[in-house]
């Protein structure tokens, strides 16, 4: 074989030069992918004051919260949340609480699937998976985000997230987690107390939880379904799997458009065989749990100042649900569980992580009773 | 309510089993579907985001402005325009992109090279990056302006957003100053 020219080897050595100073200079963007621990976290500093008499103003130091995050490398990543409520807590007094509300080892196959494994958030409306106080209006979360979609939902198990191939915008989550128990489920509070939370949790009941999610500029519609037993086989209930099954549907939507944003949620919780519950438990536990929310939002500061770089969103929500829409034989429906909630203020961000918040509630009830109504103050930040 | 001499009950714990069972083969499923070179090095995804920006065959030089590297690209000595790699935090994790412009110091494209964050990639769907081009540094270049927000990744749309606004104007800086030809 003749050996080639030396203008040849030239011209190959010229054409490589520019793939080699690539290679050199991309030092800066591999260095992101190399071992490392990242540090973030949010909190929320809240006042609320009750209308009334003998109702004093009350602050408190809401939640502080870390993220504590380690890349291992380019496909495996661990991410989790340490959060303090209440700022501290001392024996035998209420309140406080310490948490891990999520700590999860996530390995990427590809774009469209990474499997995921460990205490996860339930990905079911909008609060549930994103509850930093910067992304809501209001000073405390939707009261729908306590009583129907029991918020910060969280449990242990594992599942395959990822983005539908081939789709633009389409991607979905899916866990299998460790159940709900029923002994905790009550009137007021729904399937609330029934969570596990990763707190030596069992295993009795493992459900199925997912959500199909569609996102385009400025709007995210999504899905979500949870499907479980919550016997945790107690011989009164049952000890199959899928006993006193527990199935929950939800849809919501937010849509940004120019100054305006809007949000909604749905959601029906069905409990099969309430009435098991209630005689092995001695609650009021409803069969069927349903309602929702809807919001609007408008930046005043857009035709204010529409050179600034700040917001000032003036917000109305309204909520609408009850925790007794269907009852089992025996139980007589609490109209004062049928709450209708509007929420309207003011939510100030002078830059988009940091937020002071300012909120008027009116809470009220089919039954006229225990109406009463909320001012609330609030500052929060997320880094 | 049959009572195995285990001190459970059997059934239950098949049918856990058969769910787990069925999880476990979905999750192998898809581990065997996907192909193991899906996450190439970051070279090669510079390499083959630039071909896409200015078109395959482009010729890529490197320059470099006091501490930062840019790229220069031209075709047959006729200058397509410069881009640079740039990482903004999003949540916890960086994301790195590339931000392109065209000899007329007009935003090209925007390309999102590696974005590591467990939810919030909807940036690098092409429907939001198409927002940036054209754009020069007379835009306001912001989320909620002239920038659509992705409702669910706000921390995303601002960090992006901010750390293109930053890069046109250094990048448009720097040729005014003669650093950049």
């Amino acid at each position: 074989m003749r050996a080639p020219s030396p203008l040849a080897l030239g011209l190959v050595a010229l054409a490589c030069v520019p793939l080699t100073q690539l290679r050199f200079t991309l030092v800066a963007a591999q260095e992101q992918d190399q071992e490392h621990t990242t540090v973030g976290g949010y909190g929320e500093v809240q006042y609320h004051n009750l209308s009334g008499a003998g109702t004093p103003g009350q602050a408190n130091l809401a939640r502080f919260v870390v993220y504590l995050a380690h890349t291992f490398n380019q496909r495996i990543s661990f991410s989790s949340e340490l959060e303090v409520e209440d700022a501290r807590i001392e024996g035998g007094e209420p309140g406080g609480e310490v948490s891990v509300e999520q700590a999860y080892l996530d390995y990427m196959l590809s774009p469209a699937a990474t499997i995921r494994a460990g205490l996860v958030l339930a990905p079911i409306g909008i609060i549930n998976e994103t509850h930093e106080p910067t992304t809501f209006n209001g000073v405390d979360r939707p009261q729908f985000d306590h009583d129907i979609i029991p918020s910060t939902w969280r449990d242990i198990g594992l599942g395959v997230v990822g983005n539908l191939p081939g789709s633009s915008g389409l991607n979905y989550r899916v866990y299998l987690l460790n159940g709900l128990v029923a002994s905790g489920f009550s009137a007021d509070e729904g399937i609330r107390e029934g969570r596990q939370e990763g707190h030596e949790a069992s295993f009795a009941n493992p459900s199925l939880t997912g959500r199909l999610e569609w996102a385009r500029p400025g709007l995210r519609i999504g899905g979500s379904f949870w499907y479980g037993g919550s016997a945790a086989q107690d011989p009164a209930l049952g000890t199959g799997t899928f006993d006193n099954a527990v199935a929950l549907v939800s849809a919501d939507a937010r849509y940004d458009v120019g100054p305006f944003m809007f949000r909604g949620v749905v959601a029906n919780v069905s409990i099969a065989d309430a009435d098991a519950i209630n005689a092995a438990y001695g609650g009021q536990v409803a069969s069927r749990i349903a309602g929702g929310y809807l919001e609007g939002a408008y930046n005043v500061l857009s035709k204010l100042a529409p050179a600034s770089t700040q917001r000032l969103d003036a917000f109305i929500r309204h909520e609408r649900y009850n925790t007794q829409a269907g009852v089992p034989a025996g139980v007589v429906r609490d109209d004062a569980l049928a709450r209708r909630i509007t929420t309207f203020g003011l939510t100030y961000k002078p830059v988009y992580n940091v937020v002071f918040k300012g909120d008027y509630q009116l809470r009220r009830s089919r039954a006229a009773v225990g109406q009463d109504e909320q001012l609330a103050l609030g500052v929060g930040y997320q880094f | 309510m049959s009572s195995s001499p285990w001190g459970w009950d059997i059934s239950s714990r098949l049918s856990s089993l058969a769910v787990l069972g069925t999880t476990g083969a979905l999750l192998a499923a898809l581990g065997l579907a996907t192909p193991a070179a899906s996450q190439s090095a970051p070279s090669d995804k510079l390499a083959r985001s630039i071909a896409r920006v200015y078109g395959d065959g482009a010729q890529v030089d490197t320059v470099r402005v006091d501490t930062a590297t840019v790229y220069r690209i031209s075709r047959g000595g006729a200058l397509l325009g410069f881009a640079q790699v740039r990482n903004s935090k999003g949540k916890d994790q960086p994301i790195t992109y590339l931000v392109a412009i065209d000899s007329a110091s007009a935003l090209k494209d925007v390309d999102i090279l590696v974005y590591r964050e467990p939810r919030g990639g909807e940036v690098a769907y092409d429907s939001w990056r198409k927002q940036f081009r054209g754009k020069t540094t007379g835009a306001p270049l912001q989320v909620g302006k002239d920038i659509k927000n992705i409702s669910g990744a706000t921390i995303s749309s601002n960090s992006v957003t901010r750390g293109v606004k930053q890069t046109l104007a250094e990048l448009t800086a720097w040729r005014a100053a003669g650093k950049l030809k």
